[in-house]
């Protein structure tokens, strides 16, 4: 190609050139990419999968996510936003994000059911709404009950670090361990308050200083992601209600000398 | 989504490409000791962001993202360009800029006089393949969003580059220590005004 | 054209002035004020600003060396976007690589990576460098500036996280016991984080550099 002849000025010549370079090009990237698709995928995956683990608090490494995730995460399936639940879709596949972006009725919600190493069953269910700066996103472990928080994680496409980014800190995350997000039937979600929440509010935690408009956007996604589940958990949580209450009831029954059930004892259930 | 509205004060003061992603940083320090050729190389800024965003935006949409040739057919559904982008982004970019400086210098002669000396060095302002990554990875829905904010990011830009070059004719007056003249006094002056610019931050209309 | 350089040995002082160059006197980003651009958004925390130093450099001296073999082959008027092709194809490949084995920062660069196109010492140092020079002395210039601009980024992040994390390449250096909030007097510097402080620790870097070296202060 050291042509001392060729007019390297030529139409043809700078036609040739341009084709060549481009298909040479495109060639090297698709191998490239092609190449690397595999174990890029795998990245996106495990860390989803340590991210859903972490909610019910087992650390794993990248390697082992997937192993961990098999053994804890068993049931994975789709609720619709009237609460109808499609056992057929593994929740893990579905897309989140393009699932809001359909109307509502079409929505597949994901939900993932963990089961823990004593037996204890665990809903975790992704969350999804804007920071300051670009998306946000997050897993949320329920308790049985439905309402108690027992872990939750968080991360963010590209918040400020040091302010907005801190939401991923556990010092964060931990506060929301044992909050509810149902007041009796009522879903209340929880605030995020700046200044400080009342640290017997069971519906609030501290907002992050300097981080404030990350921090509403935490509560913002919360309120919305939960409220997509609610008639799903509101559906379970009667339920168990009924069950409860007909356990009780047959307690009460069966045990015609003890005095009658307190008033308050029923809406302890939940 | 926000609004359009929204969209475009956001990347224009919040978002801005100059004072919270430090794009287009060499022109703008190289181009900046006078407002009058500020304000050529900021027009020619808003002229190309204003063009290639969008049209990069349905590249986007239609050839480049996950699953975006299923319009061609079924069998594409399952294809990935997205390695291509940037190529496909700064080839875009390089061949509006050189389409532009034509029609310009057909049309509108006058003009072209003023800009025809900056538009060569846009095809490698940042800002301009930063507008369109970050159109991209903020998933725009409909094709206004994206007009929005590359016209947005442009006039933040335009604004960024008339401030300091404003700034940098008064300095002249200045006594500045002698080792700090010029470009470190620029630097200095960009990240004051940065800080100015974070009072937007969170703003709402 | 000096070709005469690329006769000496592999070593010799020539090549060796080409990569000390610009880390001292010819910085590309405090003295010759390019690359800027794609440069300060990572140099919050320092292990982005490495990975991106390394990224730099690597394109830098990669595309150095392809264009100075295509040089005498570019046909004159797509020179400028045959150009772009090729560093946009070797970002490309960089960012591919990155996803696949360094995930996390490749989370953390996120666009940024991709700017490295638009990175002016790399047109730049094409330009000036290597379409008028020999392959190998343009591998060593491109290694030179790449290093010269990562020398700045690593600067600067590393104060940055310092003052405004109080940590390390992620690792706690200030201890916690001193923090106001454990008992102690300490507080982060949180205005070191925010972006714009970038650019006035560039500014003072510029600064000590010039009042250190006379020659390069501006009238």
């Amino acid at each position: 190609m050291e042509g001392k002849k060729i007019n390297r000025n030529g139409n043809l010549y700078t036609f040739i050139y341009a084709t060549v370079l481009v298909v040479l090009v495109a060639t090297l990237l698709a191998l490239c990419a092609t190449g690397l698709k595999p174990r890029q995928q795998q990245n996106i995956e495990a860390e989803a999968k340590q991210q859903i683990l972490n909610t019910i608090g087992i650390q794993t490494t990248a390697d082992e996510a997937q192993a961990a995730f098999e053994r804890y995460v068993g049931e994975r399936y789709a609720v619709s936003r009237s609460g109808a639940v499609n056992q057929q879709a593994d929740a893990f596949y579905l897309n989140l994000k393009s699932e809001l972006a359909k109307s509502e009725h079409e929505q597949q919600l994901p939900v993932f059911q963990a089961t823990m190493p004593d037996g204890q069953r665990k809903y975790i269910v992704p969350v999804r709404g804007n920071g300051l700066w670009g998306e946000i996103w997050g897993y949320v472990a329920l308790n049985d009950d439905l309402s108690t928080i027992y872990g939750i994680v968080f991360d963010h496409e590209s918040e400020t670090p040091g302010l907005g980014a801190e939401i991923t800190a556990p010092a964060f995350c931990k506060q929301f361990e044992g909050k509810t997000i149902f007041e009796g039937a009522q879903l209340t979600s929880v605030a995020v308050v700046k200044g400080g929440a009342h640290p017997d509010d069971p519906h609030a935690v501290d907002a992050i200083s300097g981080g404030t408009i990350t921090s509403n956007g935490v509560q913002d996604m919360l309120q919305r992601s939960l409220e997509r589940y609610s008639a799903y958990f509101s559906s379970i949580r009667e339920q168990q209600a009924r069950a409860a209450m007909a356990a009780d009831t047959l307690a009460a029954a069966d045990s015609l000398l003890q005095p009658a059930i307190e008033p308050g004892a029923m809406s302890n259930q939940h | 989504m926000d609004s359009i509205v929204q969209i475009f004060f956001d990347s224009m003061f919040i978002k801005n490409m100059v004072f919270s992603y430090f794009l287009g940083m060499c022109s703008y320090l190289a181009v900046s000791k006078t407002v009058k050729t500020a304000t050529g190389l900021g027009i020619a800024v808003v002229f190309v962001m204003g063009i290639t965003v969008p049209v990069n935006y349905l590249l986007n949409r239609y050839v480049l993202s996950e699953g975006a040739l299923a319009w061609l057919s079924p069998d594409f559904a399952g294809m990935d360009l997205g390695f291509l982008s940037f190529i496909i982004f700064i080839a875009v970019i390089a061949s509006i800029v050189q389409l532009v400086e034509m029609v310009v210098e057909k049309f509108a002669p006058a003009l072209y006089s003023s800009l025809g000396i900056f538009l060569p060095l846009i095809a490698v302002n940042c800002a301009i393949l930063g507008a369109s990554l970050f159109m991209q990875k903020a998933d725009y829905q409909t094709l206004g969003q994206a007009t929005a904010y590359g016209l947005g990011s442009g006039l933040g830009w335009f604004v960024a580059i008339v401030c300091i070059a404003a700034i940098r004719e008064k300095m002249k007056y200045s006594d500045v220590p002698k080792p700090l003249r010029g470009l470190g006094i620029a630097f200095l002056l960009t990240g004051l005004l940065g800080f100015a610019f974070m009072a937007f931050t969170g703003f709402k209309l | 054209m000096s070709e005469a350089k690329g006769k000496q040995s592999w070593f010799g002082a020539a090549h060796r002035k080409l990569l000390a160059e610009p880390i001292g006197i010819k910085n590309p980003v405090t003295v010759l004020v390019l690359g800027i651009c794609s440069a300060l958004a990572v140099t919050a925390k320092l292990q982005p600003a490495v990975v991106m130093a390394v990224s730099v450099t690597a394109v830098t001296a990669v595309s150095n060396l392809v264009l100075s073999l295509l040089r005498r082959t570019i046909p004159n008027r797509i020179r400028i976007i045959v150009q772009l092709i090729i560093v946009a194809a070797l970002v490309t490949v960089v960012s591919e690589v990155l996803k696949a084995f360094a995930y996390d920062v490749s989370k953390q660069l996120s666009v940024f990576v991709g700017l490295i196109i638009t990175n002016c010492i790399i047109m730049g140092r094409i330009e000036a460098f290597a379409l008028g020079n020999g392959p190998w002395a343009s591998f060593i210039d491109g290694i030179g500036n790449g290093l010269g601009y990562g020398m700045i980024l690593v600067i600067v992040a590393f104060f940055r996280e310092l003052l405004g994390s109080g940590t390390l390449w992620g690792y706690r250096v200030i201890p916690e016991g001193l923090y106001a909030a454990n008992g102690g007097f300490y507080e982060n510097n949180g205005l070191v984080i925010m972006p714009p402080m970038a650019l006035i620790f560039v500014g003072a870097i510029i600064w000590i550099q010039r009042k250190r070296n006379k020659n390069l202060m501006e009238e």
